[in-house]
């Protein structure tokens, strides 16, 4: 009986001292910046159709569809901004963006099986003066979008777009 | 001075009935109070399994002070990788002093903080040293305040970029999802 008070005494101690109180995480988004130069030029592929996210207007999203830089389809999605404030921190969802492009994704994105090891591409477009806290809104429901995804023999569920932020 | 028996010595000088009985032993509750085990290794067990449901192999990230992060739902575990917190005006690097924000929010203009760009450089190369013939992740988190404004943002994003980090992350608060699946 007294080792077992000890193993749990003990165990107790352990994950006391290493207990994280606080739920921190990240939401990815990459830079599309020149690499380095190559010794051999890679073969022409054909470009892929990326869906670009505009949050310049006070009252809309745009959602534009490209293709090397020729316009496939544009769409207006209404923007209601439903910022929440509890203990300071301040959080906001967009469902109607998220159902939007989750649609669009559906209809035109091109990388849906779970085999697929690719991602379809959203590029998220800011002007200077919005928040931060609206920047994340807006990635968080590009990211709502999910597919299934195979990992070593064992499929998840994984964002179906793969973020990228412009600076410009 | 006199030789006594040993015996029960504390307190027998004080002239009160009560004590007297108390410190003879003579009370009707046993000094030595017994602990029901069942009872304690139930707490220590539920308590073990509280623990170990909320225990989290990634750690903990330090948040600087006068930074309250947004909250997302789709997100991923934090890893290891340099830290950017824009902290007011200031930047830190892993808690370093590392450049300031003024110039770009008085200019409202994206500009590269030369600062935060060597700082960075030099962590990579530091990396390259330490990792020779591994690819070099890039990845930076930034941890930044939620007012903050996006001119602001894009120029650290822009910095840590062409400093060799092009996966950027950004710390948030994580919020449980509401529809099915887990974080991304």
């Amino acid at each position: 009986m007294i080792p077992m008070i000890d193993l749990l005494m003990v165990t107790i101690s352990f994950l006391l001292i290493t207990a994280v109180w606080t739920h921190m995480a990240r939401i990815n988004a990459d830079a599309q910046v020149p690499g380095p130069p190559r010794e051999v030029e890679p073969d022409k592929v054909e470009p892929e159709k990326t869906l670009h996210v505009e949050m310049r207007s006070p009252d809309k999203f745009v959602l534009i569809w490209k293709q090397s830089g020729t316009v496939i389809s544009t769409i207006d999605v209404p923007r209601k901004d439903n910022l929440q404030v509890k203990d300071g921190k301040k959080s906001i969802r967009f469902p109607e963006l998220a159902q939007k492009i989750e649609s669009e994704w559906k209809t035109v994105g091109q990388h849906k099986e779970a085999s697929d090891k690719k991602l379809d591409q959203a590029v998220l477009h800011t002007d200077n003066e919005t928040a931060y806290v609206y920047l994340i809104g807006v990635i968080d429901a590009i990211y709502q979008a999910r597919r299934p995804y195979t990992i070593a023999g064992k499929q998840e569920q994984v964002p179906a777009f793969n973020v990228t932020f412009a600076v410009n | 001075m006199a030789i006594h028996n040993p015996g029960r010595r504390l307190m027998h000088h004080v002239p009160l009935k009560f004590v007297a009985k108390r410190v003879s032993g003579g009370s009707h509750r046993d000094i030595n109070a017994s602990l029901s085990l069942t009872s304690m290794i139930d707490f220590l067990v539920v308590t073990v399994v509280f623990l170990l449901i909320s225990f989290n192999a990634s750690g903990e990230s330090p948040t600087a002070k006068n930074v309250k992060l947004p909250e997302a739902e789709n997100t991923l575990d934090m890893i290891d990788a340099p830290m950017v917190a824009i902290a007011g005006s200031q930047i830190l690097v892993d808690g370093t002093p590392s450049g300031n924000t003024r110039a770009i929010e008085d200019s409202n203009r994206l500009q590269r903080i030369d600062e935060l760009f060597n700082i960075l450089k030099s962590k990579r190369e530091v990396w390259k040293q330490l990792h020779p013939g591994k690819d070099f992740p890039g990845v930076v988190v930034l941890q930044i305040d939620q007012d903050v404004k996006a001119v602001v943002v894009k120029s650290v994003f822009q910095t840590a970029a062409f400093s060799g980090y092009p996966n950027v992350s950004f710390m948030v608060n994580n919020l449980p999802r509401s529809s099915g699946g887990g974080g991304g």
